[in-house]
């Protein structure tokens, strides 16, 4: 233990020594990398991950130690954030569930642009999947019988805001079809429903589908995405399956605390623009079938603006009340 | 014999000496997190996660799992000792559990958590090896309709869990369930019972309320009562620190239930250690001769909810190593870990993967008997905690108690809630409120509101869905049989009655 101590003392100080020449904000002490879920959910996943990768690619010369800051649906992690005024030596990870999430809760007070957008990192893509024994061969098939049957097959999601459900209400919107959507709180409990027949359909990330599909106990009638994913290249995107729909994305990001100098803020856009140029990184996503979705901090934030408006609008025409 | 050969290959792996050395490291870590209240094996699997990309996927999964399995053991030790839940699945256990310590028997009672963790942790095992792919096709035939019968079966125990008064364990069952509605809805997305706060968004964590109403109840009341300078007697001698031979008696039935519904709960994705363990509490109750005696410190109150949290564990990984199906947080962090390391969790995992699957249910083996060997020689070192004065008992107790919740949400807030709890835990005692119907009204109102709206939304509106469905049907009729379990002892007690008078 002590060894190791003096190895990372050792460490540390060959990598500052250049810093006293070079301009502008350098870290110090270990950067606070907050994100909005407990242990093992997906933003904690991302960010031990990226601190894997980071550490391993020698990016930063202090460590990333990641807080979990749970609760609140997101809003006490951004809360936190935002308290953090100024502060160069703390970052937080977003998704765009925090953009639906303000939008539907009156007692949020901070929202994802209220902080310094500096990179939008992961688009996560979905596929459209059903049971391997369902009568159902293309998304076509599952329109049809929702629209001789209404509001009898059944979709099994996450909340009614997550983007399981964005899907749907676009697709009942553009087809006229209706069917009846199921919130389960657990990823694992909304796959279990679809196997064992309860539910006739689901949204599910190309990486959880994978092993199902290769089982032969799942079939995928579409993806959620604006081209067709590698591992995925006989399934149709929305589009080519007769559904000109907008792709809503599942994303990921960096914001920094309001106030941040624009040294620092240039500091962390160049680091998260190394850590995406790196090998590491580029396996990190193809292994879990993600889009690299790069932005930097003015990219994103326009992003942000488009995105919030787009969902407004979804979520109004799902009939789910907005505050904002 | 496809197992027998399969199971001397994975003691090949699990006996190579640096898989030993990474078992004993998880089962060790796993009870320091166990013991620890807050800290909790997904938060320690999270942190150790990067450690592991440099090891064999083998031996990082050996020892990650035994971080898993290990929490389960350290778990009951601040339940018995504090009456603070040191996990979620431990809150039964305080029950039972301190009450023994109260009346000098912390030892026995640490030890019955041992020895019955690690029979139903060895049970839960061998139902992994034995019948994993089958069991696993059973548990995607459970979906809301049986979640909220099995729910309803784990709220009738309320009747088990009442005190002298029925009307005051309903309503503090109510409050409870009341508490589980907090937050915002999974299907509308509307807030309720939030107050403006947005801390209050996601619901209130249960443990909070349990530490609240259990440990620091317990201080403030106790606080009143300060003639004593010792809270607990505490026998002398090592042989007064282990379960007697009558001890184990009394515990057969509980070793055997704790072990079969904690595995069968374990491998339905929707339920979790916490309801296992309220499961077998009740089911133990139940059947008990001495059901009046329960909540005053019986063995078998003890043994029944610990066993049933371990073998949770091995039941917990059916559905994981066998569909990819995570059914916990734990269980999430695991894949997530499988995934990291570049397996591909799902049907075909165990087929593909023997060396890993193997390994790790020999390592279980191992580790549990690790596990006995590690804790119960801690026990008569734990139990000296009771020999602080109250004075210093007290405030350790209380400082455990911020400690583990803050460390859990890292919230001022929670902290704020803990002692809006703990005053309630203290009026609770003082009107003579029971405190567990609360906390069970607490675990399951969440799961159990959604399991209905999810049955109802699947019938289109029509509650036949719920006694139409054969395992549903079968258990909401043993919830209805647990509600008249009272009414059959108000007969009885009657029928007793009416004979002492006919007798003259």
């Amino acid at each position: 233990m002590r060894s190791a101590i003096r190895l990372f003392v050792i460490a540390v100080a060959v990598t500052l020594a250049p810093a006293a020449f070079a301009q502008g904000f350098r870290p110090a002490r270990p950067v606070e990398v907050v994100v909005h879920t407990g242990p093992g959910g997906g933003n904690d996943v991302l960010a031990r991950a990226i601190a894997a990768i980071v550490d391993k690619e020698k990016l930063l010369p202090v460590r990333m130690q990641v807080v979990n800051k749970p609760g609140g649906n997101g809003n006490l992690a951004m809360a936190y954030v935002a308290e953090k005024r100024g502060d160069s030596n703390t970052i937080g990870f977003f998704t765009a569930n925090m953009v639906t999430a303000y939008l539907v809760s009156a007692e949020a007070k901070v929202t994802v642009r209220d902080l310094v957008p500096v990179a939008r990192l992961v688009l996560e893509p979905a596929v459209i999947a059903v049971k391997a024994d369902a009568p159902f061969k293309t998304l076509a098939d599952f329109i049809d019988a929702a629209k001789l049957k209404p509001g009898q097959l059944k979709q099994s999601g996450g909340s009614i805001t997550s983007r399981d459900n964005v899907v749907r209400q676009l697709l009942q919107k553009n087809s006229g079809a209706r069917w009846v959507y199921i919130s389960f709180p657990g990823g694992g409990e909304r796959i279990a429903a679809l196997l064992g027949g309860h539910v006739d359909l689901m949204v599910i990330e190309p990486e959880e589908a994978g092993e199902h599909i290769r089982a032969g106990s799942m079939r995928l009638l579409a993806q959620v995405s604006e081209k067709r994913l590698p591992a995925y290249p006989n399934v149709p995107t929305l589009k080519e399956a007769g559904f000109d729909i907008p792709v809503v994305p599942q994303i990921r990001g960096v914001v920094a605390p309001p106030g941040t100098s624009r040294e620092s803020l240039e500091y962390w856009e160049d680091l998260f623009r190394k850590l995406t140029r790196t090998a590491s990184w580029k396996k990190y996503l193809a292994d879990n079938q993600f889009e690299d979705g790069y932005q930097n901090g003015a990219g994103l934030a326009k992003f942000l603006d488009e995105f919030t408006d787009q969902m407004r609008g979804i979520l109004k025409d799902a009939g789910i009340k907005t505050v904002r | 014999m496809e197992i027998f050969s399969g199971l001397m290959h994975g003691f090949a792996v699990a006996l190579e000496p640096a898989n030993l050395m990474w078992c004993f490291a998880g089962v060790f870590l796993g009870t320091v997190v166990g013991i620890l209240p807050g800290l909790g094996p997904p938060a320690t699997i999270a942190m150790l996660l990067p450690l592991t990309f440099s090891m064999n996927p083998a031996s990082a999964m050996i020892m990650l799992a035994g971080i898993y399995y290990g929490a389960k053991y350290g778990g009951s030790t601040t339940s018995i000792l504090m009456n603070v839940p040191g996990e979620s699945a431990s809150v039964v256990t305080c029950l039972d559990g301190y009450q023994m310590a109260r009346k000098g028997r912390a030892g026995p009672a640490l030890g019955i958590a041992a020895i019955a963790s690690f029979i139903a942790g060895t049970v839960g095992v061998l139902g992994l090896m034995l019948v994993a792919p089958p069991l696993a096709k059973f548990a995607l035939s459970f979906s809301s309709p049986e979640y909220f019968s099995l729910m309803a079966v784990g709220l009738a125990m309320v009747v088990l869990l009442a005190g002298r008064s029925m009307v005051k364990a309903l309503l503090a069952a109510l409050v409870g369930l009341w508490i589980a509605s907090m937050g915002t809805d999974l299907f509308s997305a509307t807030s309720r019972f939030t107050f403006g706060r947005m801390e209050l968004l996601s619901g209130i964590d249960f443990v909070v309320v349990a530490i609240g109403v259990f440990a620091l109840g317990e201080v403030l009341s106790n606080m009143e009562t300060h003639e004593e300078a010792q809270l607990m007697p505490m026998p002398k001698g090592v042989r007064n620190f282990l379960p007697t031979l009558q001890d184990l008696k009394d515990c057969r039935f509980a070793f055997l239930n704790g072990s079969v519904i904690g595995f069968l709960v374990g491998v339905l994705p929707g339920a979790g250690s916490t309801i296992a363990s309220f499961l077998s509490y009740g089911v133990e109750k139940a059947v008990s001769r001495r059901r009046e005696e329960f909540g005053t410190g019986v063995i078998e109150g003890v043994a029944a909810p610990e066993g049933a949290n371990n073998s949770e564990t091995g039941g917990a990984l059916v559905p994981l190593l066998t569909l990819g199906i995570p059914g916990s947080g734990t269980t999430a962090i695991l894949l997530a870990a499988l995934v990291l390391w570049g397996f591909k969790p799902g049907p075909l995992f165990i087929p593909e993967n023997p060396t890993l699957f193997w390994g790790l249910v020999a390592s279980m083996y191992i580790g549990n008997v690790m596990l006995l060997i590690l804790n119960l020689p801690l026990v008569p070192l734990f139990a000296q905690v009771l020999r602080l004065p109250v004075y210093a008992l007290y405030p350790l107790i209380f400082g455990v108690a911020v400690v583990g919740v803050y460390s859990e949400s890292g919230s001022m807030f929670a902290l704020a809630l803990l002692l809006v709890f703990g005053l309630l835990g203290y009026l609770m005692r003082k009107l003579d409120y029971p405190s567990a119907p609360l906390i069970l009204g607490l675990v399951l109102g969440g799961g159990m509101e959604r399991a209905l709206r999810q049955s109802l939304m699947m019938s289109e509106g029509s509650l036949s869905i719920l006694v139409s469905r054969p395992i549903s049907a079968v258990m909401l009729s043993l919830a209805i049989v647990i509600l008249l379990i009272p009414l059959f002892s108000n007969i009885n007690a009657w029928r007793l009655r009416v004979l002492e008078q006919e007798e003259p």
